[in-house]
């Protein structure tokens, strides 16, 4: 058995490609069905974002990875990348922990590595040794996470805009926004605060027509730009973006707008150039100015905090991962063993019976003779073997070469296979008990 | 067994102190529950220790005889206590980490002041005016040190805000809104707190000097933070003062309120009253 995984990711193909080969969500079940029904894949999970589309596969060995490269079709296949075992694993680890995503440190790609789960377990395609494999991969992540600052501040400028209205204002239910102008990020920052819980978004522009378009497309209200002042004294964040030549808001109508508005903090986040706030508006208590060199100035900052914190959060990837490998390999050298003595006994036993029944007029006490010298020759025969893989505690090569010597390989598939709750249950620690509802449903 | 029972209460606070401030540099989610779960366990402790010398001192309401450290050992202990009830509400472990070592900067003086014993003025010992005035002057100091706190990190937070500097510091706390309002907050009731331990106290001294308003620093400096927080509150309500100011108003009406306690020490050694 070897974990695989095929696929691509924006580091290995353009967008054109990507956007060709990406499985929506309600293709995914047939598109896994296709997968499992591949000869040799016991387990199949499928991963369609918008910087990549991989498939994550329990196979029977490495030549299903041929199989599953060439279900991605021919589109995909001349960039795609094939990773196997412990490669393979290590890349599942690094995606969930968002060490492989364009922006590194995002938080939405732990989100969208659980619905494929989820979507492989609706398809029936996911088991035990994927589902182990990602509740360990889960553990990396939030350590990961709540170990290091990779995820800490925000790196576009319009993100780094939201982020300081929070801190500032807190949730932002309840609070109003207004956009200055039509520029492109000012829109891109407007409906992240709306969706961020702002209560309205006001849209001023140069004439009644601009700024009714606008509010449309944005899910705004129409307002006058001719009743600006007003509208500092109605608004907690504004965000300017106009091709004003000179500033539309000044320090002196900031200065008046801050009485009417009884000091409530207010963040104008200055976007175009020339400028549209006063900068010594700045100056001003509860008044905070922000310009497009600001904004940059924290993303770049946080851009830096995080590459700082690739190394730490590489370290705990492979801390997971040694103990998620360690763990697999200890729980298939024990079956081995149980397997090779079971093996060994029933054909001690066997051989005994055929050489009692050769030779007639044993008594009793003879034939347990014989049948205790046979198991004590399989005893002595396994003792070495046996202690050696003990103490591999299935951190090395023995326990499959065993398999391979005495011919155990095929007898692994006639076990039972463990239900894919059993094998999140296997998992003790606490998290890993995350991936738990989801196979639960139905 | 009260001194052991306190000592314990000591540990606890100095290990969460440091599970605090470890978490400033290293923000792991766990050294932050430490450091909760070691400040309860500490601050029940503390309670108990409390509980225990009332029950050896087993006279009146319990405040026969005050050590000089053991007011500042409760004004901790209910700090602690605010503090808890204040990060269930708004998650600060930022200002555990304030707490927790300023919990210990008092206790540890405070119990090293053994012998210096005050005696209270026999003709008040058992008075339930004394125990609501001591009870309110604890709670009021303890809620206005916490708000001196957020107003503490609220002037920082806000510092980097306006320098456009944003750093660590504003990483891990809460928004400048919720700073603002918590400490707008925990001022009022000390307000409501202090003033009921001016009027408990002016109670209790006119039972045992026969004078209301006796002038000696402690009432002088009380009046001035009263004086002070009415103002603030005034301003917040009437001309809707927030943010920077009102920070700074705290902090100042909390230093006065500290004056009233540099009065308290450096008073005659009787407690409101003359020597038995």
């Amino acid at each position: 058995m070897t974990f695989v995984c095929v696929g691509l990711s924006h580091k290995e193909a353009a967008i054109a490609v990507r956007e060709r080969v990406a499985v929506a969500a309600e293709q995914a079940p047939g598109r896994l069905r296709e997968l499992a029904a591949l000869s040799g894949i016991r387990e199949a999970m499928l991963l369609s974002t918008c910087n990549r589309m991989e498939i994550f596969a329990v196979a029977d060995s490495h030549g299903s990875g041929d199989d599953l490269l060439r279900s991605l079709g021919p589109v995909a296949q001349p960039h795609a990348v094939c990773r196997f075992g412990d490669d393979a694993l290590r890349h599942l680890f690094r995606v969930a922990a968002s060490l492989d995503s364009m922006v590194v440190g995002e938080a939405q790609i732990l989100g969208q590595v659980k619905e494929a789960a989820t979507l492989a377990q609706q398809a029936g395609t996911f088991g035990p040794e994927l589902s182990r494999a990602l509740a360990r991969a889960t553990v990396a992540a939030r350590r990961v996470r709540t170990e290091t600052e990779i995820a800490r501040g925000a790196v576009s400028v319009s993100s780094v805009a939201v982020q300081l209205a929070h801190k500032l204002l807190g949730s932002l239910e309840g609070h109003s926004v207004l956009l200055l102008g039509a520029g492109e990020m000012a829109q891109l920052a407007a409906r992240e605060l709306r969706s961020a819980g702002a209560r309205e978004l006001l849209v001023a522009n140069r004439t009644p027509q601009a700024a009714e378009d606008l509010a449309r497309e944005v899910g705004g209200v129409p307002v006058s730009l001719a009743e600006l002042s007003t509208l500092l004294e109605r608004a907690d964040v504004a965000i300017c973006s106009t091709a004003a030549a000179q500033a539309l808001v000044t320090r002196e109508m900031m200065a008046k707008a801050l009485k009417a508005r009884r000091y409530r903090p207010i963040f104008l986040v200055d976007l175009t150039l020339p400028r549209n706030v006063e900068p010594s508006a700045n100056e001003l208590e509860n008044v905070y100015v922000y310009d497009m060199d600001d904004l940059e100035r924290a993303a770049a900052q946080n851009r830096e905090l995080r590459a700082g914190q690739v190394g730490r959060a590489e370290e705990i990837v492979d801390q997971e991962l040694k103990a998620f490998l360690s763990r697999l390999r200890e729980s298939t050298a024990v079956p081995v063993l149980a397997r090779l003595r079971a093996h060994a006994e029933s054909l001690a036993r066997a051989e005994a019976e055929r050489t009692l029944a050769a030779l007639r007029g044993l008594d009793d006490r003879q034939q347990k003779s014989v049948r205790a010298m046979a198991l004590a020759i399989v005893n002595k025969l396994l003792h070495a073997p046996t202690s050696r893989l003990r103490a591999e505690a299935g951190d090395g090569p023995l326990g499959e070469a065993a398999a391979a010597l005495f011919g155990l390989e095929g007898e692994a598939s006639l076990e039972p296979k463990a239900s894919a709750t059993e094998a999140t249950a296997a998992g003790s620690d606490d998290e890993e008990g995350t991936v738990l509802p989801l196979l639960r449903r139905p | 067994m009260a001194t052991i029972l306190v000592h314990i209460a000591l540990i606890a606070y100095a290990a969460s102190a440091a599970a605090f401030l470890t978490w400033l540099v290293k923000p792991h989610t766990w050294l932050a529950r430490a450091g909760r779960i070691l400040m309860a366990a500490g601050v029940l402790v503390h309670f108990a220790a409390f509980g225990v010398s009332l029950g050896v001192a087993g006279a009146g309401l319990g405040v026969s005889a005050w050590k000089g450290g053991q007011l500042f050992s409760l004004l901790a202990a209910v700090t602690v206590a605010g503090y808890l009830v204040l990060d269930f509400r708004y998650e600060l472990p930022v200002a555990g980490a304030f707490v927790a070592p300023f919990t210990v900067a008092v206790m540890v003086p405070a119990h090293l002041v053994h012998s210096d014993s005050r005696a209270i003025a026999p003709e008040i010992s058992n008075s339930l005016v004394l125990f609501v005035h001591v009870g309110a002057a604890a709670l009021g100091t303890a809620v206005l040190a916490l708000a001196f706190g957020l107003a503490v990190l609220y002037l920082a937070s806000e510092k980097q805000v306006k320098n456009k500097r944003p750093g660590r510091l504003l990483a891990r706390l809460p928004s400048l809104e919720l700073l603002d309002r918590a400490g707008y907050r925990l001022a009022v009731w000390g307000f409501v707190f202090l003033s009921l331990t001016i009027a408990t106290g002016s109670l209790v001294s006119r039972e045992a000097t026969g004078s209301t308003f006796p002038l000696e620093p402690k009432q002088a400096f009380a009046i001035l933070a009263w004086a002070l927080f009415a103002s603030l509150i005034q301003a917040r309500l009437v001309a809707g003062w927030r943010g920077r100011r009102v920070a700074f108003l705290v902090v100042a009406g909390f230093v006065l309120l500290v004056g009233t306690y540099v009065g308290l020490l450096s008073a005659a050694p009787v407690l409101h009253g003359t020597a038995a």
